[in-house]
């Protein structure tokens, strides 16, 4: 043990003590602590004598055990008399009590107001208190607080050699004064705060303790050990266990001392029932980690210096919060693992100091300028700042960089922190009160007892995300919006399994080619719930992708434009981060880089509800969880029959001389692309979004490039192109996006084509047939627009809005009267008749020869351009053709949950999905114009409509025919396969979906008549396996195999494609929820409600 | 390294300007200090952080030597009027420091009332501009980025 006052102090506390006068301070708190009652005690300072006296007075008078505190103003801190003399005289407002310039007299007369019983405190601040020391005292004031180190480092320049002199000067004075005058004086450490937030406990609790034994060496004999609340309430019971544990190692036993704890000390809630609920806070955990003493923060302490009524009201809620935390105070038992840490690490350091020197003040100086002690972020020019800290995903305070502080320590890693992850964390625990008390307001205080706080639950609901991409990732997001407004009542506790990187996933990889474009605007793609506000990013409140992209990126972005893929991969992750780093407390997650392959309950004998569920992951352990969120996006099939055959063909027929080969689909970021030889013949099956990105690879990739010719894009080849032979069913690609002329937050608001108006099909006649009962009103919807907006170019917005409504009227009865309608105003009146007429325009038409096709291609291409470039709200095809991005909401609501007969639910995926796709999901202009400049090239040559892909066995190589097109077979030495995979959970090679449906646990959704449906069917009535995994509606619970549901369990994204449809849907859109962000909202909320007490086990 | 742990916003602006940051002789917050100064290096610009309690001739002093681009005071204890009023004429009163563009900002007062005088008053003394509270900290980025001519030295800072 260390033994206090050795070698150093002369003066040795007389055996036995005169008994004290009242209003010492720790006589004090003891014997209020023994009636059970934790001291409180405002930080108060006011510039005005009689004002002062006010406040004292009105602390002295509550029915509480109360402190009175003079708080001293900055200039009397930092030892400029005069500045403050000069102030008080000019009247001019100062932010505390000038106690030297008002002199003994006057602060004796201010000290009185608290009457006999009451002690009170001078808080100052100050590196060099001798003036301010004898002052108090000559005012017979015997109680203050501060420290060399303290009162040094974190607050101005003054050289710690100077401070450390200055108290060792002032503390012996203050105690040989107060002795003579029969007082005892009191010193309190500043340890426990420093820099008030951001600095991790151990090392609070070790100056601290360090400070106090400086003081005992100096001649106190009754000492309080502080410590600030921080950011995690378990961390910081476990910090004032060690606090106290600590003082009782190292303190003399004859030495008075107790704990003080000081409500937070950080950048403050800026509402009153957020800065109520953390003021309560701090007293429950008083209470749990047995300080005795508080000092409180007002309601107003974000915005300006508090009234004395603000302080009152402070104390009183403190005490009350207190008091029903007393009741309710659990019996310690040992240490938790916090307490171990912290105990551990501040011992540490407190016992590398007190080796350095026999004089304290000589060993705290060794110690900063070696790095032994260290204050994070601390400008101080005597503390090495080499040591940072951060605040954990969990809200734990920890070590991120431990310069040269002699701790052990494992798997600290250092990040650099940048200025809006600092903001972040400093700004957190205002933020997560104002949040939390914003729905759940802490109740006023009374003198009524309340009913003791229920105990923290020692269980928490823990959850696997299996996928962690834009769904499980939209999921968390919203979980945790949610816990930061109203923390949960148990902890929640969330795996992220994901074997490629959190946010991001498979799909959204951030290493891969920057060729391959997303086919969203950036700036109409969010993965926030809500907007980015003044605050740092955080769940409900962030940038979209384009706003993002603009910051981070500055010079590349293009906000207005198409991010390439591995940009919003990396949003996604910046997103995940911005969630771990804004977690509140009741939230944990931890990132499991793994692959989920099989599941099972923990007790298969109860049924299939029984027991937790267990998660084995392909690196070996098992997790066990209560609830699980299956998004694992885009699925991995097994081959086809014809898939299989043609990759079987090709290992046959492949001759290192002349390659064959046949590359499956998938995403093109996963195709072998680099093996494919220059000036090979490639055919590329498909048309689509795929076939856009290997196109770029194989071209851009390559070397190639593009520049601006007189008509449109010319592309220059590199040479190192493969022959690019493109075909599909309708031998076009995808129809060109509209430039966008609309903010990202529009929405079109339908009006045949409703909501309301499908609800009510839905709900007379379902299951329905979308050919004849549905697609009607949305050809009608769509025509509308089209005419609509034809209308309004030549004759301007009040007559086009007349005639919407007018339409709007008549098409009540009969969507086919549009055509009538539109003919009085001298357009073209003609509207489309279906889909097909845009997405199919060479159907039926026969070409010569392949460069006829192309001939006639390129103008069909250049002529959607131009409709294209008249944007999607001033041209009329493209702002019809928008329509059906934005009721597809509405299709969902009629065609979602076997909302179709099985017939037309067949027709509707396979004729109309693809159909709809090819008019509004396609590229923007920019692909379409190099699509043509390929062509013109020659390095792409589009097959024709009709495409049929071969293997042809005589040639021993794949070939590619347009039944439309005259002598256009060709021979392919590699077919790249770019249609998208489609969900068929029976042929997913995904380990835990095959187990999953082995063990029935989940189905695919099967179309069937309802009268036909679970028993046998009858002869003949039609049934439509879709594949896709069959689940309720929200929150979206899977459909067991035996019809039950399976309620601990979500299904979110592409798996349950086709009992949903366009799950296909990556990111959220700025603006109002859309159903991406509903969907992930509906889980995490129901997920919350399983953490309810007696929500599910 | 992946991408994702590359810092954000690294960028070199053109031209990079070398910032003097600085507090009130009174004010021992720093935590606004720490802020800004880690702000304006991911934005490329260099800082020379004061830290808290900057007496009026250290800044002098430090502003002859270094003759940063800009100085900027940021103090938020209530008394940053007073104390930016003393290190404004302290900085316009010497030879040297007269030209060097100056900014204030923060809560420079303790209370909201009067804030269009204290204005007032801190521009006459000579700050080029006062950022109220809550001023996003961009703001000194379009200061930065509007400073006319090329940097006004490279000397050691």
């Amino acid at each position: 043990m260390y033994r206090a006052g050795s070698g150093l102090t002369t003066t040795v506390p007389p055996a036995a003590q005169p008994p004290l006068p009242p209003g010492d301070l720790g006589t004090f708190v003891r014997e209020s602590a023994e009636a059970g009652a934790l001291v409180v005690q405002p930080r108060m300072g006011m510039v005005g004598a009689e004002d002062m006296a006010a406040g004292v007075a009105a602390v002295a008078g509550l029915p509480l055990r109360t402190v009175a505190t003079l708080t001293i103003d900055s200039y009397t801190r930092v030892g400029d008399h005069a500045a403050a003399t000069a102030a008080l005289r000019a009247g001019l407002p100062l932010n505390g009590f000038p106690l030297v310039s008002h002199g003994p007299k006057t602060t004796a007369r201010v000290a009185a107001a608290a009457g006999r019983g009451t002690p009170v405190q001078v808080r100052h601040g100050s590196a060099d208190p001798m003036a301010i020391f004898r002052t108090m005292t000559a005012a017979g004031l015997a109680a203050s607080e501060g420290g060399p180190v303290s009162y040094c480092l974190p607050y101005g320049r003054t050289p710690l050699a100077e401070s450390v002199a200055a108290w060792r000067d002032s503390v012996q004075f203050l105690t040989e004064e107060s002795r003579a005058h029969g007082r005892r004086a009191h010193l309190e450490s500043f340890g426990g705060c420093l820099l008030g937030q951001l600095c991790p406990p151990s090392l609070l609790v070790a100056v601290s303790v360090l400070e106090c034994l400086f003081f005992v060496a100096n001649g106190a004999t009754s000492v309080s050990l502080s410590y600030a609340q921080q950011t995690h309430p378990a961390q910081d019971t476990g910090a004032l266990t060690a606090l106290r544990m600590l003082a009782d190692e190292f303190l003399p036993p004859a030495v008075d001392r107790h704990i003080v704890l000081y409500t937070y000390m950080g950048v403050y809630p800026k509402t009153v029932p957020g800065a109520r609920l953390l003021l309560r806070r701090s007293a429950e955990l008083a209470v749990r980690g047995g300080a005795r003493r508080l000092i409180v923060k007002t309601e107003t302490e974000a915005h300006r210096i508090p009234t004395v009524a603000e302080n009152l009201t402070a104390l009183r809620i403190a005490a009350d919060a207190a008091g029903a935390a007393h009741g309710a105070r659990a019996a310690s038992g040992a240490p938790t693992a916090d307490a171990e840490e912290v105990l551990a690490e501040a011992r540490t350091l407190i016992t590398a100091v007190l080796g350095l020197s026999d004089d304290l003040g000589t060993a705290l100086l060794k110690a900063f300028d070696r790095g032994l002690l260290d204050v994070p972020y601390c400008l101080h020019p005597d503390n090495r700042g080499a040591a940072r800290s951060t605040v954990a995903p969990d809200g734990r305070l920890q070590w991120t960089d431990l310069g040269a502080l002699p701790l052990l320590t494992t798997s600290r890693r250092t990040i650099p922190m940048t200025s809006r992850q600092l903001a972040g964390m400093l700004g957190r625990v205002a933020r997560e009160h104002d949040l939390a008390a914003g729905t759940n307001p802490p109740p006023e205080p009374a003198s009524a007892p309340r009913p003791a706080p229920e105990p923290q639950p020692a269980e928490p609901l823990r959850i696997a995300f299996v996928g962690m991409g834009p769904r499980g990732l939209s999921v968390l997001e919203r979980l945790a919006a949610r816990c930061a407004e109203e923390p949960p009542a148990r902890p929640v506790e969330v795996f992220a399994v994901d074997p490629y990187e959190a946010g991001a996933g498979r799909i959204w990889r951030t290493d891969q080619s920057p060729r391959f474009l997303m086919n969203t605007p950036a700036q109409e793609v969010t993965m926030f719930s809500g907007p980015a506000d003044a605050g740092p990013h955080r769940p409900g409140a962030g940038p979209s992708l384009g706003e993002w992209w603009a910051d981070d990126d500055p010079a590349a972005a293009e906000p207005d434009g198409y991010a390439p893929r591995a940009v919003y991969g990396r949003y996604l992750t910046y997103v995940m981060r911005c969630v771990e780093e804004s977690l509140p407390s009741s939230l944990t997650v931890h990132r499991i880089p793994a692959r989920v392959i099989c599941a099972d309950r923990s007790r298969e004998e109860d049924g299939p509800d029984g027991g937790v569920h267990r998660l084995r992951l392909d690196r070996g352990e098992v997790l066990t969880v209560d609830r699980v969120l299956i998004a694992t996006g885009h699925p991995d099939n097994e081959p086809d029959e014809q898939q299989g055959t043609w990759a079987e063909f090709a290992r046959e027929n492949s001759t290192p001389a002349r390659p064959v080969r046949y590359v499956a689909g998938g995403t093109a970021n996963e195709m072998p692309l680099a093996d494919i030889p220059a000036g090979a013949s490639v055919g590329i099956l498909g048309m689509g979004l795929t076939f856009y990105d290997i196109l770029a690879e194989l071209t851009l990739g390559r070397g190639g490039t593009f520049t601006e010719g007189g008509d449109g894009l010319l592309y220059l080849p590199s040479g190192k192109e493969p022959r690019i032979m493109a075909g599909s069913r309708g031998g076009v690609p995808l129809l060109t996006r509209g430039a966008n002329q609309k903010s990202p937050e529009h929405r079109y608001q339908a009006r045949l084509f409703t909501a309301e108006r499908m609800a009510a099909l839905r709900a007379e006649g379902a299951p329905l047939d979308f050919e004849r009962s549905v697609l009607p009103w949305l050809l009608a919807e769509v025509n509308l627009v089209l005419l609509a907006t034809r209308i309004r170019r030549v004759h301007g917005p009040d007559a086009a809005a007349e005639f919407t409504e007018r339409a709007v009227e008549s098409a009540a009865d009969d969507p086919r009267l549009l055509e009538g309608l539109a003919a009085g105003y001298r357009i073209d009146p003609r509207p489309l008749t279906g889909l097909a007429a845009l997405a199919r325009p060479f159907q039926g038409r026969r070409f010569g020869s392949p460069a006829e096709f192309h001939k006639v291609l390129t103008e069909w291409l250049r002529a959607d351009l131009a409709e294209a470039r008249q944007g999607n709200a001033e041209g009329p095809l493209k702002a019809a053709a928008d329509v059906l991005r934005d009721v597809r909401q509405t299709v969902r609501s009629v065609v979602d949950f076997g909302g179709l007969t099985p017939a037309s639910h067949r027709w509707f995926l396979a004729e109309f999905g693809p159909l709809a796709a090819m008019v509004s999901t396609g590229p923007p202009p920019v692909r379409s114009e190099q699509f043509l400049a390929l062509l013109a090239a020659g390095i792409l040559e589009p097959v024709g409509p009709g495409a049929r892909f071969e293997a042809d066995p005589v040639e021993g190589r794949f070939a590619v025919e347009s039944e439309q097109v005259e002598n256009s077979w060709v021979p392919l030495d590699v077919v790249v396969d770019a249609r998208q995979p489609s969900t068929d959970l029976a042929a997913d090679r995904d380990p835990l979906i095959r187990g999953l449906m082995v063990d029935g646990r989940i189905r695919t959704f099967t179309n069937a008549p309802a009268a036909a449906e679970g028993g046998e069917r009858s002869e003949g009535a039609e049934v439509f396996a879709t594949g896709g995994l069959d689940c309720t509606e929200s929150p979206f619970h899977p459909v067991r195999a035996d019809g039950s549901v399976d309620t601990s369990t979500h299904v979110l994204g592409i798996p349950s494609e086709h009992t949903r449809w366009f799950t296909q849907v990556g990111s959220g859109r700025p603006g109002p929820w859309g159903s991406f962000t509903k969907d992930a909202d509906a889980i995490a909320a129901a997920l919350l409600a399983a953490a309810r007490p007696g929500g599910a086990r | 390294m992946t991408p994702s742990a590359r810092p954000q916003s690294l960028r070199s602006p053109e031209p990079s300007r070398r910032v003097l940051l600085t507090t009130g002789s009174s004010d021992a917050h720093t935590w606004n200090l720490v802020h800004l100064q880690l702000f304006l290096e991911e934005h490329g610009h260099s800082v020379l952080n004061l830290g808290p309690c900057v007496p009026e001739e250290l800044l002098v002093d430090t502003a002859r030597m270094t003759r940063p681009d800009l100085v900027v005071l940021s103090s938020v204890n209530g008394h940053g009027h007073q104390d930016g009023l003393r290190a404004a004429r302290a900085l316009r009163g010497d030879r040297a420091t007269r030209s060097v563009p100056m900014v204030i900002g923060g809560l420079l007062g303790i209370s909201p009332e009067g804030a269009a005088t204290r204005t007032a008053e801190l521009l006459d003394a000579g700050f080029d501009e006062v950022y109220a509270d809550g001023t996003p900290p961009t703001a000194l980025l379009r200061r930065l980025g509007e400073l006319g001519g090329a940097c006004t030295g490279r000397a050691a800072a």
